[in-house]
Order: C-alpha cells, then sequence, then structure tokens
C-alpha cells in the first residue's frame, strides 16, 4: 500500500515492558518541577534567616542602645558641682533603667579633664573607636572584665560658672539580654521562615500533582478509547491544556481524514481492477461465442492486449508500495541521477511511440551525482513521463512530443519534463500533487501517481514546480541538490 | 560623749576580731572533706541549719568564720587569687552584688537555684535564702510615753522626751558595717526627708553607733538604750520572744526587706560543698525549719502552715531591696564619701 497501514493492534507484551523502561528512564517534570522550587524557596529562606539573624541583632542593640542612652543622660543630667568640686549624683531610676536588662553586670567611670577620675571603675580606661564627639553619645562593643560588654560614651563641655574641661562619662553593660533578645527574636523568625518554606514545598509538591493532573486525565481518555474511535476529545480541561487538546483533536481529524482517503483509494483501486477484469471477461465470452476463427483471433489478441494493460496497473500498484517501502527504510546513497532517467525514458519510449508520441532525452551531462534512492528517481521520473504522455494524447490535437531535459545549474540539477498537451489551469496545479485527486476522470491513472512524485522529491529534499509550456501545455520542473563529497544526510 | 562612742567602737572591734580569729567547726573531724564558710550571721541563728548539714553530709567539715559584712566584702576581695572560703554569706546585699557585678563570682545552678524567683537570684552568681524585715527594737520599760509606730513617732518622742532619749538611740556605724550602710542608703532613698530629719534628730542627741546587731539588742535589753534602730528582723524577733523587756516594731510608714545572700567566690576550693550546701539552704526542709524554729525569714515562706512569727506580718508597705543593679548606686564611689561625710556631719563625728 502507498499509505502507511494503521494497524489497531492491542500492545503486546514487549511493547508494555519497553514502554515502561523508557518511562523509567525519562526525566520527570513533576520531579523537576519539584526540585528546581525547593531549591528556590530554600535559597530565598537561608536568605531571610540570614537577614534575620543581621537583623534580629541590629534590634536588639537599638532597644537596649536606648536604655543605655537614658541612663548615661540621667547621669549626665546629674554632673554639676558638690561641694565646689566637679562630681556627679548618680540617681537611682539610672540603675533601674539599666536593671531592665535583668542579668546585665554594669560599668561604669566619669572623670573630668581638670580632676581626673571622680567616680565609677578606676581602671575602665575605654575610648570609642572614633574620635569623641562633643554632646554626642557613641555606642561600642569592647571587652571588658573578662565579657564583651556594648559602652556608651559621652564628654561634653562643663558649663558650670566655676568649671572648666570636659566631662566623660562611659557606662557600660554587659550583652546577655540583647543576645536573649536577638535569639528569641531570631528563633521565632527562624520557625516562621522554615514553616513557610516546607509549607511552599508542600504546596508544589501538591500543585504538581493538581497541574498535571489534566495531562493524565487527557492520557487516560486516549488510553481508554475504542482502537477505532478518532472523535474529538470532550473532557473539560483547563485553559493551560487547551492548546494540547485541540491539537490531539485536529491530529485526529486529519488521522480520519487520511483514513477516509485510504478507504477511497482502496475502492479505487479495486474499481480500476475490476473494469478491466470485466473488459477480459466480456472478451472471453465473446471469442468463446466467435465462430469464425479470423474473429476468434482478433478478440484474443484484443484479450492479450487488455491483460497488458491490466498487468501495467498492478505493476505500477506494486511500484508504489515498493517505493513506499523503500523511502521508510532505505538511506539514500550517492547515484548518477542520468541512470535511472535514461533506463525510465528507454522503458517508456516504444510505449510512448506506440501512442504516436516520441520521447526524447536532452541532456549534456555525462554523469550527474545526487545523494537518492535510483528506484524511487525512476518511479518518479516514470510516473512523471507516463503523465505526460497520457496527456498528451488527450485534447483536439494531437501533441506529438515529450521531451526530458536535465540541465546543471550551481548547487543543483534541474529536471524537466516537458510536454505540449492541454496544459494544467492554474487553479489546479497545487491540488495535483493531492493523494487521489485527479484533474479529468476520463483519463485512466491511479489518481496516486503525481502524489507519489511528490512524496519522492521531498524524500530527497528536491523541489518540484509546475510550469506551463509555451504555447501549450505542461513543463514539470524538479530541481534537486547535488551531491557534495563530505555532506552526508 | 564622742570619746564614747570611739571607746564602744574599738571595743566591739577588738571584741569582733577576737571572735572571728578563730573559726567554729562542725562535724567530724576526721571528715574526709572540708567546707569553709564566711559569713556575717549570727551563729546564734545558723548553728541549728549547720548541725544539720554535717548530720546529713557526714563525710564534710563545716568551717564557719563570722566575719562583719565590710570586712567580708573586703576580704573576699583580698582573696580574690586563693579564696579562704567556699561561700559567703552576707546580708549586706548591694556589697555581694557587687562582688558579683565586678567579676569576684563563681557561677552557680541547680534545681533548686532554678526554683528560686528570678528577684531572689542574679546572673546564677547571688542567691537569696532568707527575706527579713528591718525594725526598730524598743526596751518597753525605758521607753518613755507611747510605744512608737512608724519614724514620725520616733521623731515625736525624741522631740518630746529630749532628756530620756538622748544617748539611748542606737544603730549601725555605717562607715564600719556594711548591712548598717546598705540600710541608712536605703532610707535615705525611701523617704529622703524623713531620713534628714531623722538624721539630724539622731545628731542632735547622740546617737550611739555599733559595729554589730546583737551588742545593739544587749544595750537595749539592758536598758542602756530604749531604741535601737533599722535592726535586722530575724535577731530581733528571737531576742524579743524569749525578753520580756524587748519589743519589736516594724515601721508602718515603711518597712525596709532585705535579703540574705550567698555567693561562691571564683576559684573557691571544695565547689561541689559549696554547691551542696548552697541546695540545702534553699530546700523545702531547710527553708521550712527557719521558719518553725524561728531561725531566719525564709526566702521562700511556706504561707499555708500555721501562722508562724516568721511570716512578716508589716503593719505598713514592704519595701524590699531589689536585687539588682541600683545596688550599685549606694555603692557609688562618689555618693558613698558624700554620704559618709554628710552622715558623719549630722553626727557631729569627724573621724573615723
Amino acid at each position: 500500500m502507498w499509505q502507511k497501514s494503521l494497524q489497531n493492534q492491542s500492545p503486546t507484551e514487549s511493547n508494555l515492558s519497553e514502554e515502561r523502561e523508557a518511562l523509567k528512564r525519562a526525566p520527570s517534570l513533576r520531579f523537576r518541577f519539584i526540585v528546581v522550587g525547593s531549591l528556590v524557596i530554600s535559597i530565598i529562606a537561608a536568605l531571610a534567616i540570614s537577614f534575620v539573624f543581621d537583623y534580629s541583632n541590629r534590634l536588639a542593640d537599638l532597644s537596649y542602645d536606648r536604655l543605655l542612652r537614658s541612663a548615661l543622660l540621667q547621669m549626665d543630667e546629674n554632673v554639676g558641682l558638690i561641694n565646689n568640686e566637679v562630681s556627679i549624683d548618680i540617681p537611682w531610676s539610672a540603675f533601674a533603667t539599666l536593671a531592665q536588662a535583668n542579668d546585665d553586670k554594669v560599668f561604669y567611670k566619669v572623670e573630668s579633664s581638670d580632676q581626673g577620675f571622680i567616680t565609677g571603675y578606676k581602671d575602665l580606661d575605654i575610648t570609642p573607636p572614633e574620635e569623641p564627639i562633643y554632646d554626642k553619645v557613641q555606642f561600642f562593643n569592647r571587652q571588658y572584665s573578662g565579657e564583651k560588654v556594648r559602652f556608651a560614651f559621652l564628654e561634653r563641655h562643663l558649663i558650670e560658672p566655676d568649671a572648666t574641661g570636659t566631662v566623660r562619662i562611659i557606662l557600660g553593660q554587659t550583652r546577655l539580654s540583647r543576645e536573649e533578645l536577638a535569639s528569641s527574636v531570631t528563633q521565632r523568625a527562624v520557625d516562621i521562615v522554615l514553616i513557610i518554606a516546607l509549607a511552599a514545598i508542600a504546596l508544589i509538591v501538591i500543585g504538581s500533582h493538581l497541574v498535571l493532573r489534566p495531562l493524565h486525565r487527557i492520557g487516560h481518555v486516549l488510553e481508554e478509547r475504542s482502537p477505532g474511535d478518532l472523535t474529538p476529545l470532550d473532557i473539560k480541561t483547563p485553559k493551560e491544556t487547551h492548546h494540547l487538546k485541540v491539537a490531539i483533536n485536529h491530529f485526529m481529524s486529519r488521522l480520519q481524514v487520511n483514513l477516509e482517503q485510504l478507504e477511497h483509494y482502496t475502492a479505487d483501486a479495486a474499481h480500476q481492477l475490476r473494469t478491466p477484469l470485466a473488459g477480459l471477461r466480456a472478451l472471453a465470452e465473446n471469442a468463446r461465442d466467435q465462430t469464425s476463427p479470423e474473429r476468434q483471433h482478433q478478440v484474443l489478441e484484443d484479450i492479450v492486449n487488455q491483460c497488458d494493460a491490466l498487468s501495467q496497473t498492478v505493476t505500477l500498484l506494486l511500484n508504489q508500495a515498493v517505493v513506499s517501502h523503500r523511502m521508510q527504510t532505505r538511506h539514500r546513497e550517492p547515484i548518477d541521477l542520468l541512470v535511472p532517467i535514461a533506463a525510465s525514458c528507454r522503458e517508456q519510449a516504444v510505449t510512448a511511440l506506440h501512442q504516436g508520441v516520441s520521447l526524447s532525452l536532452d541532456t549534456e551531462l555525462s554523469s550527474a551525482t545526487v545523494l537518492g534512492d535510483g528506484f524511487a528517481l525512476q518511479q518518479m521520473m516514470q510516473n512523471l513521463i507516463e503523465n505526460a504522455v497520457r496527456y498528451s494524447n488527450q485534447g483536439e490535437q494531437q501533441a506529438t512530443e515529450v521531451v526530458v531535459t536535465v540541465a546543471e545549474f550551481a548547487s543543483y540539477y534541474r529536471i524537466q519534463v516537458i510536454d505540449h498537451g492541454e496544459g494544467i489551469p492554474d487553479d489546479e496545479k497545487e491540488r495535483v500533487f493531492e493523494r487521489f485527486y485527479r484533474g479529468r476522470y476520463d483519463i485512466a491513472g491511479s489518481g496516486v501517481g503525481l502524489a507519489m512524485v511528490k512524496d519522492i522529491v521531498d524524500h530527497h529534499t528536491a523541489r518540484i514546480r509546475i510550469l506551463n509550456t509555451e504555447p501549450k501545455g505542461t513543463t514539470f520542473q524538479i530541481d534537486i541538490a547535488k551531491f557534495k563529497v563530505g555532506v552526508t544526510i | 560623749m564622742k570619746g564614747l562612742i570611739v571607746i564602744i567602737c574599738v571595743g566591739c572591734l577588738f571584741l569582733s576580731n577576737a571572735l572571728k580569729a578563730e573559726p567554729v567547726w562542725f562535724g567530724k573531724p576526721d571528715a574526709t572533706r572540708v567546707l569553709r564558710i564566711n559569713s556575717s550571721l549570727d551563729l546564734a541563728s545558723f548553728s541549728p541549719l549547720l548541725e544539720r548539714f554535717v548530720t546529713l553530709h557526714p563525710d564534710v567539715r563545716v568551717s564557719y568564720l563570722d566575719v562583719n559584712t565590710l570586712e567580708l566584702y573586703k576580704k573576699t576581695i583580698q582573696e580574690k587569687a586563693n579564696p579562704s572560703a567556699s561561700l559567703v554569706i552576707s546580708s549586706a546585699m548591694d556589697l555581694q552584688f557587687k562582688l558579683a557585678n565586678d567579676g569576684y563570682v563563681q557561677t552557680y545552678s541547680s534545681d533548686a537555684t532554678a526554683r528560686l524567683p528570678s528577684d531572689a537570684k542574679w546572673r546564677n552568681q547571688v542567691f537569696a535564702f532568707s527575706l527579713e524585715p528591718v525594725v526598730m527594737l524598743v526596751n518597753k520599760d525605758k521607753y518613755p510615753g507611747k510605744l512608737p509606730e512608724d519614724r514620725q513617732d520616733l521623731l515625736q518622742a525624741i522631740r518630746q522626751y529630749e532628756d530620756k532619749m538622748t544617748g539611748k538611740i542606737g544603730t549601725y556605724d555605717i562607715r564600719n558595717s556594711g548591712v548598717g550602710y546598705l540600710l541608712a542608703s536605703q532610707d535615705a532613698r525611701q523617704a529622703d526627708a524623713t531620713w534628714g530629719r531623722l538624721i539630724e534628730a539622731f545628731g542632735s542627741h547622740k546617737l550611739q553607733t555599733y559595729c554589730c546587731t546583737h551588742e545593739i539588742i544587749d544595750d537595749v535589753a539592758s536598758g542602756k538604750l530604749v531604741l535601737g534602730y533599722n535592726l535586722l528582723g530575724s535577731y530581733a524577733s528571737q531576742r524579743a520572744r524569749t525578753d520580756p523587756r524587748l519589743k519589736m516594731i516594724l515601721p508602718k510608714d515603711y518597712t525596709l526587706m532585705v535579703m540574705r545572700v550567698a555567693l561562691i567566690p571564683k576559684n573557691a576550693p571544695n565547689l561541689e560543698d559549696a554547691g551542696h550546701f548552697l541546695d540545702f539552704l534553699l530546700s523545702d526542709d531547710v527553708q521550712k525549719i527557719m521558719q518553725k524554729q524561728a531561725l531566719l525569714f525564709p526566702i521562700l515562706p511556706e504561707m499555708t502552715s500555721v501562722k508562724t512569727p516568721y511570716i512578716v506580718e508589716a503593719p505598713g508597705p514592704k519595701r524590699v531591696i531589689e536585687m539588682d543593679q541600683q545596688l550599685l548606686v549606694g555603692r557609688d564611689y562618689a555618693k558613698q564619701r558624700r554620704f559618709i561625710k554628710s552622715w558623719e556631719v549630722a553626727l557631729e563625728i569627724s573621724e573615723k
């Protein structure tokens, strides 16, 4: 058969296990989706957590620095002249403020530029990392008494009438409460981030299942169909899989059309065989009933002719089947294009002459190497020549010549099959390559000849055009690429 | 009069030094381990507990050295590299707190310390095991007029019965007594005006100053004093219950509440037994014994039990001296100097 037969066989055991193997090896869309999604979420979660660590430390410093500043300012407010010397009366409330950081030690020192040490911890000789700015509280971390301590530092000019110089207050607080606050904030935030991340991953897992479910459903519906059922899918699918459904439906409708064409073809082929068979039978009866030996001889001669015609039709059908098979299985190889062309010309020359048409091959080339299948090309030429000869015979004026030319161009060879018959109307030129299309039903022909030509041309990645021959007739023109050494297809 | 005070002070210093020179031992002499405790607690209140401890831990011998609160502080600092005591117990909360703040204290935690409310401990370094009121103790027979209910009544009595009150009021010498300073500074903080008038009245009526509680109580009992001011409730209460001449008064305007706190010095020997002793002090049994045998006011009193004298029932507001960073303010170098100076000026004492 020319067309690939549609086998509606149920999958066999070996097919099933192969499919299972293939399924195992195939990359999983859902798995990728989940892995990539989880990865992205993990990265985001990690970033969020590191941000939270940073943020919670700053937050803890921010809030406890306020306490420290407040205590420092309360102390500062109570610096003044007491008994004619600069001193400080630390308010209880200043340290009550600091006591909000329950377990944190407090260190402090007050000194003036004139008097030196006033009160506090004498050995607390710590200066801020930056140049002190008068009247501005500076915060910094330092090691003191074996612990990390947050210090606030303030230096200002004394404004009392009898005092000169500056006073410095340094107040420190260990970092236990800050760290506790930071870690509690971090802990909560990390918990939340982890919960969100896990929820997101779970959503991806569930979501991927939901997203892919319509695909599974389409697959399932197709799977469950009876073998001959090519009606469109009518299940409801979401927008995202709508195109897939439409594509499947289009594909099935094309398949339906092809199937119908195949049926037509089969019917046509049967018809074509039946008509000559019926003719044969009539001739045979005629021969049986003839009494005159001459007449009988004449009828028998007709029977032989009819047999030849029938055999020709069968050969054509067979050739089509062979070409179809070869094109599916054979690779192309470098061949001389002239060989199949010359062979088909030779083969057709006598037949054409019988019909009053002279066939000639006109080329100046001695060889023309292309990558192709000699048998298929020969079938192609045969069909084209047959076609040309057949159409030369039609019409009021018998055309008497069909010319085949082969010419060389830069990268391709051009084959032309030129007849002077009736020609093909422009609106039909597009359709002649359609399967089972036959321009004229009064002319014998399978209706697949030109379709096969087109397929062979396509198989050779060549180009075919239908031109008009001047003043009348048709020229089929085929351009086929030259074979270049080193290029394999 | 000034001379007399000095003599009393010097006398009690000698006395206490003589007493303190030798520690008191508890437990079997052949016990394998030794736990040394330096404490300002009167042995009378503490020895039943020590006896009980060595019974429970027969392999431990306890040495108990009675030291005045201020000396105890100085001694702990002096011995910071090589402390003689494994446990330091004092009612001078501020000094104990300062030791911890300044890094002289070992951290310790156990189930018993975890049970303590957070305001009764700090950094797992300082642990309160008793909370007692600060009281006035009067000699009922000698006190002129109606017995005072609060500080105002006392001021009133001083003004009204000047002759009978002059030289008859005793309190701590805040220069020698750590707890004395703490109570005075807290008085000044709680009610600055009252404190000012009180100290002025004390000064103009020849206040007697002492280093130690029991000497004040002795003098009140003997009639040498009519009133002792700012005494630790546990001692006063013990004596008042046995001596009919004495009456303990919780001032109605406000009653200070002071904690006795224990700590383990850094680098202390025998940390294990120090921890055991701390757990022992905080255990339900011992807390109950303090309450039932009227030794001390427990930090974890059993409120549901039958009424005992060692649950504080103050007639007025209780002002608990909080164990937090504010204690450092009272011990601020400049503030302390000024406070003692003004105290000396008010009491007309110029030298120590």
